[in-house]
C-alpha cells in the first residue's frame, strides 16, 4: 500500500522531475481516499480516509432533498409573505397580511376543524388496527398467505376507483342503504354522500381501508422481532392472550407504532383525494368537508383567482400543525419509555 | 444517544419539510426590468409581443398539442399535419396529446411559467383566459388582424379574451364546438302530462316541467341531477342574468331578483324530489342515469345521445330532443375548444400558420364529418356544406343534429367564465340553500361575497 513518504521515481512513463511534487501528492491522496474500504488505524479501529468522503457519497441525497424540499419549504416561505399569483409576474412583500387573514378567514378554520378530526380518528385506528391485523395473519395456518393477499389489495389499488368504488357502495340507493334497509335496520337511506359529517366518516373509513393493509406489512416485520421466549415466559406466568398482546407484543413493535403513528398523521393532515372523490370538487354540500389541502388548492393554486401568497401562509400553517403532531408523538412516546 | 436523537430529530424536520414543500406553492417573481420583451416572465422574441404584424419565414419545427385526442383520432391529425409540412417545406411539426384531465390547466400554467408551452395548443376557455390575462397567447388582433374572416363572425366577435390590462383581445382561434339541446325520456314526460313535442322555452319553464315529472315519479325516478354544478353559470347566463360587472371586476348576480328566484327554485325541486338526494354534491352528471332508465332528462349535447344510441336502445326508443331554452339571452353560447398560439414560441409564424391551416374551413368540415364525432365547425363556409344545411334522419340523433345546426347560426362564443374556485364556492352556496340550511337570498348573498373575494385575491 502506497504511503505519504514515498517518492515519486522518474523514468520513462512517469512524471517528470519538471512536474511540481505537491500536485503529484495531491493525485495520491486523491487516489487513496477514493480507494474503497477503511484503514485501520493502530487500534485496528476503521477511521474514514477523508473526512469529506461521507459527504461526497451522500451529494446526490443531499442535492435531492435540498432541490425537491429544503428549497421548495424555504420557496413557500418566502411566498407566504407576498401576493404572488399562480401564473407568476410581480410579486409584492405584503408582510403578515396573509397571516392576519387567515386567522380571522372561517373557511380556513372549518378545514382546519376537518383536517384536525381526520387526524384525531384516524391515527389512533391506523396505529391499532394494522397491529391486531398483523397478529391475525402471522400465525402459520393453511391459507393465510390468501388473507395476507387480500388485506393488501387495497393498497394497490388505484385511488380514484376505489373513491368510485365506495361511491356506489354508499349511495342512496348503494349496497351498504340497500343492505341496512333489507335488514329492517333503517326506514331511510342514511344520507353518507350528502352529509359533510358522513362525507368525512365515510373518507376516513375509505383511508382506513386502504392503509390497513400498508402498515400491516410494517407490524409484520416488526413483530418477527419480537422474542417467543418471552411470549413463552408470559404464557408460563399465566399471562392470557390479551395480556400478552398488550404486556410482550406492544412494547416490542413500540417504534413501529410511533413511526405508523408519524406517517398516518402526516397522511392524515394532507387528504384529498378521498374527500374530493366522496365530496365532489366542492368538497361535499357547501365546502363544509373541505381539508386543508383542498383549501389550499381552492384559494392558492387556481391560475385564474388563486393567490398563491394566501394559499403559502395556509401551507405554513399546516406544516406548523405537522410539526405540532409529530412533536407532540415524540413527546408522548418518549414519556412512555421514561 | 444525543446522537440518535439528532439524526431523529433531522429525519422529522426533512420528512416535514417534504410535507411542506409537497403542498408548496411556486409564483414568479416579476418580469424582465432590462427593457427585453417578455411574456409573463418569459423572454421572448420582441416580434411576438406589442404591436405590429408577425413576421418571418413558415419553416423550422414546432411542437402542436391537443387534448385527449391521439387515441381516436391519430389517423386524421397525422393527415393534417403531413400536409401542412408538405405545403409548407421546410416546417416540421411534433405532435403531442395532453390527457386533458382535471389538472389540464395547472400542466398548462406550469409549462408557461417554465418558458414552455407548446408552440400550437388546443385550449379550452378556461384555460385559455389564464394565459391571455398573462400574456403567454399571441394577441392576433395585432399579430394577424386577418386571421378572424374564416369563421361565423357571431363567434369571431365574440372570442375575445381580456388581457393583462383588461382589455379584450383574440388570441385564440375557435376551433370546433359541440352545441346544445334538450335530451329526455318521452314516456315519463308523457306520463307527467308534458308533451315532448312542445319543449320549453324558458329556464324555469324547464323547471315547472322538472317538478311535474317529480309529482308523477313519486320517488320511482327522478327529473334530474341535484348537483348545481351542471347548471351554472349556463343557466344564469341563458337567462341573460349579469354575472360580472361591466368592468369584469366584481361579481354582481346577486343583484338580480332572478338569480334568487332560481336558488328558491332550485331548493323546492331537491326538497320535492326532482332530483336524487345523493346527488346534490355528487360528480355524475344524468347521463348514466339516464340510460339507465333512472332519470327523465339527460346530458345536454348531441354526442350524448349517440352515447344512448349505441349504450342503452330501450332507452334511445323512447328518447326524445328539442331545442334548449333560449329564454331571455335569445340564442346559446357554444363553448368551442381553441387553438392558441405561444407568444413564447421561437417559431411564431410558422405556429401561427399550423393554426390557421388546422382551423380552415377545409380541416373542420373533414373533421366534422368523422363517423366517430358528433361535433360542429366554427367557419362559415364549413356550415354551408350540405352535410350541415341539409341534416337527414328523423331519428333522435338525426334531431339532435338538426337541433344544433340550428342554433350555431345565431350562436356566441362568450361563455361566462368561472374559475373552479369561484364556481366551488357559489355552487356550495346553493347547495346550503338547497338543504334548507340558509335561505336562497342569504345563499346567493354569500356566494356573491365569497365569489368577490376569490376574484379581488386573484387580480
Amino acid at each position: 500500500m502506497a504511503t505519504e513518504t514515498e517518492k515519486p521515481v522518474a523514468g520513462p512513463g512517469t512524471v517528470s522531475s519538471a512536474v511540481p511534487v505537491p500536485a503529484l501528492g495531491r493525485i495520491r491522496r486523491l487516489g487513496r481516499a477514493l480507494r474503497p474500504g477503511p484503514a485501520p488505524d493502530a487500534n485496528g479501529a476503521a477511521l474514514y480516509r477523508s473526512w469529506w468522503l461521507p459527504w461526497l457519497w451522500t451529494l446526490p441525497a443531499l442535492v435531492c432533498a435540498a432541490g425537491f424540499g429544503v428549497f421548495p419549504f424555504l420557496n413557500t416561505l418566502v411566498l407566504s409573505f407576498t401576493d404572488a399569483k399562480p401564473l407568476g409576474g410581480a410579486a409584492n412583500f405584503v408582510g403578515l397580511s396573509n397571516y392576519t387573514r387567515m386567522l380571522g378567514d372561517d373557511d380556513f378554520w372549518l378545514a382546519t376543524r376537518n383536517s384536525l378530526l381526520y387526524a384525531v380518528i384516524v391515527v389512533p385506528l391506523m396505529v391499532l388496527l394494522p397491529l391486531l391485523l398483523a397478529v391475525l395473519v402471522e400465525k402459520k395456518l393453511p391459507g393465510i398467505g390468501f388473507f395476507r393477499s387480500a388485506f393488501y389489495t387495497p393498497v394497490i389499488a388505484s385511488s380514484v376507483v376505489v373513491g368510485l368504488s365506495w361511491q356506489w357502495l354508499l349511495k342512496d340507493e348503494g349496497l351498504v342503504n340497500t343492505w341496512l334497509e333489507k335488514a329492517h335496520l333503517i326506514r331511510e337511506a342514511i344520507p353518507f354522500l350528502s352529509d359533510p359529517w358522513l362525507i368525512l366518516l365515510s373518507a376516513m373509513g375509505l383511508t382506513l381501508w386502504k392503509g390497513l393493509g400498508w402498515y400491516m406489512i410494517f407490524y409484520l416485520a416488526a413483530l418477527g422481532n419480537v422474542s417467543q421466549d418471552l411470549h413463552e415466559a408470559a404464557a408460563m406466568d399465566g399471562a392470557g392472550p390479551i395480556r400478552r398482546f398488550w404486556h410482550v407484543t406492544v412494547p416490542g413493535v413500540r417504534q413501529t407504532m410511533l413511526l405508523v403513528g408519524v406517517l398516518t398523521g402526516i397522511g392524515s393532515l394532507r387528504v384529498f383525494t378521498e374527500i374530493y372523490m366522496l365530496g365532489s370538487p366542492t368538497g361535499g354540500p357547501g365546502g363544509q368537508a373541505r381539508t386543508l389541502p383542498f383549501y389550499i388548492r381552492d384559494v392558492g393554486l387556481d391560475p385564474l383567482s388563486g393567490n398563491a401568497g394566501y394559499g403559502a401562509a395556509v401551507s405554513v400553517a399546516l406544516f406548523v400543525l405537522t410539526l405540532g403532531l409529530t412533536l407532540l408523538a415524540q413527546r408522548l412516546t418518549r414519556g412512555d419509555e421514561q | 444517544m444525543r446522537a440518535r436523537r439528532l439524526t431523529g430529530s433531522l429525519t422529522c424536520l426533512v420528512v416535514l419539510s417534504l410535507t411542506a414543500a409537497g403542498c408548496g406553492l411556486s409564483g414568479g417573481s416579476g418580469g424582465s426590468d432590462d427593457g427585453e420583451a417578455t411574456a409573463g416572465a418569459c423572454k421572448v422574441d420582441a416580434g411576438n409581443v406589442g404591436s405590429g404584424k408577425l413576421s418571418g419565414d413558415v419553416k423550422g419545427n414546432i411542437t402542436f398539442q391537443t387534448t385527449n385526442l391521439k387515441k381516436d383520432f391519430g389517423d386524421f391529425f397525422n393527415g393534417v399535419i403531413d400536409a401542412f409540412e408538405k405545403k409548407y417545406p421546410g416546417t416540421s411539426v411534433k405532435w403531442v396529446d395532453d390527457p386533458g384531465d382535471a389538472k389540464f390547466t395547472e400542466r398548462n400554467v406550469a409549462d408557461a411559467q417554465a418558458c414552455s408551452l407548446p408552440d400550437v395548443i388546443n385550449l379550452n376557455k378556461v384555460t385559455a383566459t389564464a394565459l391571455t390575462k398573462s400574456g403567454y397567447l399571441l394577441n392576433l388582433d395585432e399579430k394577424d388582424p386577418d386571421a378572424g374572416k374564416p369563421f361565423v363572425p357571431a363567434f369571431w366577435d365574440s372570442s375575445t379574451l381580456k388581457d393583462s390590462s383588461g382589455s379584450d383581445i383574440h388570441s385564440v382561434l375557435p376551433w370546433y364546438t359541440g352545441g346544445i339541446n334538450l335530451t329526455y325520456n318521452t314516456e315519463m314526460l308523457k306520463k307527467a302530462g308534458i308533451d315532448p313535442e312542445k319543449p320549453p322555452t324558458t329556464i324555469f319553464g324547464l323547471f315547472e316541467d322538472y317538478e311535474k315529472i317529480a309529482k308523477s315519479a313519486k320517488g320511482k325516478y327522478y327529473a334530474t341531477m341535484a348537483n348545481p354544478i351542471w347548471r351554472l353559470p349556463a343557466d344564469w347566463q341563458q337567462m341573460d342574468i349579469k354575472v360580472y360587472s361591466d368592468d369584469g371586476k366584481s361579481f354582481v348576480f346577486a343583484d338580480d331578483p332572478r338569480t334568487t328566484e332560481w336558488v328558491a327554485w332550485m331548493k323546492r325541486l331537491y326538497q320535492g324530489g326532482a332530483m336524487p338526494k345523493d346527488s346534490l354534491s355528487s360528480s355524475d352528471d344524468p347521463s348514466t342515469p339516464y340510460g339507465n332508465g333512472q332519470v327523465a332528462y339527460g346530458s345536454t349535447n348531441p354526442s350524448f345521445v349517440r352515447f344512448v344510441k349505441q349504450n342503452s336502445p330501450s332507452v334511445y326508443d323512447k328518447t326524445g330532443v328539442g331545442q334548449y331554452p333560449f329564454d331571455k339571452l335569445g340564442h346559446t353560447t357554444g363553448a368551442p375548444q381553441y387553438i392558441g398560439v405561444a407568444s413564447t414560441s421561437k417559431n411564431a409564424a410558422t405556429a401561427l400558420a399550423f393554426g390557421k391551416f388546422l382551423t380552415n374551413a377545409e380541416n373542420q368540415t373533414a373533421w366534422c364529418k368523422d363517423p366517430n364525432v358528433v361535433i360542429f365547425p366554427t367557419t362559415t363556409e364549413s356550415l354551408e356544406d350540405p352535410f350541415f344545411t341539409d341534416v337527414t334522419g328523423d331519428d333522435p340523433f338525426g334531431e339532435a343534429r338538426k337541433v344544433v345546426a340550428e342554433q350555431l347560426k345565431t350562436a356566441t362564443a362568450d361563455e361566462v367564465v368561472l374559475s373552479d374556485p369561484q364556481r366551488n364556492a357559489i355552487v356550495a352556496e346553493v347547495q346550503l340553500a338547497m338543504q334548507g340550511k340558509k335561505s336562497p337570498e342569504q345563499a346567493v348573498k354569500d356566494a356573491q361575497e365569497k365569489a368577490n373575494e376569490l376574484l379581488t385575491q386573484g387580480s
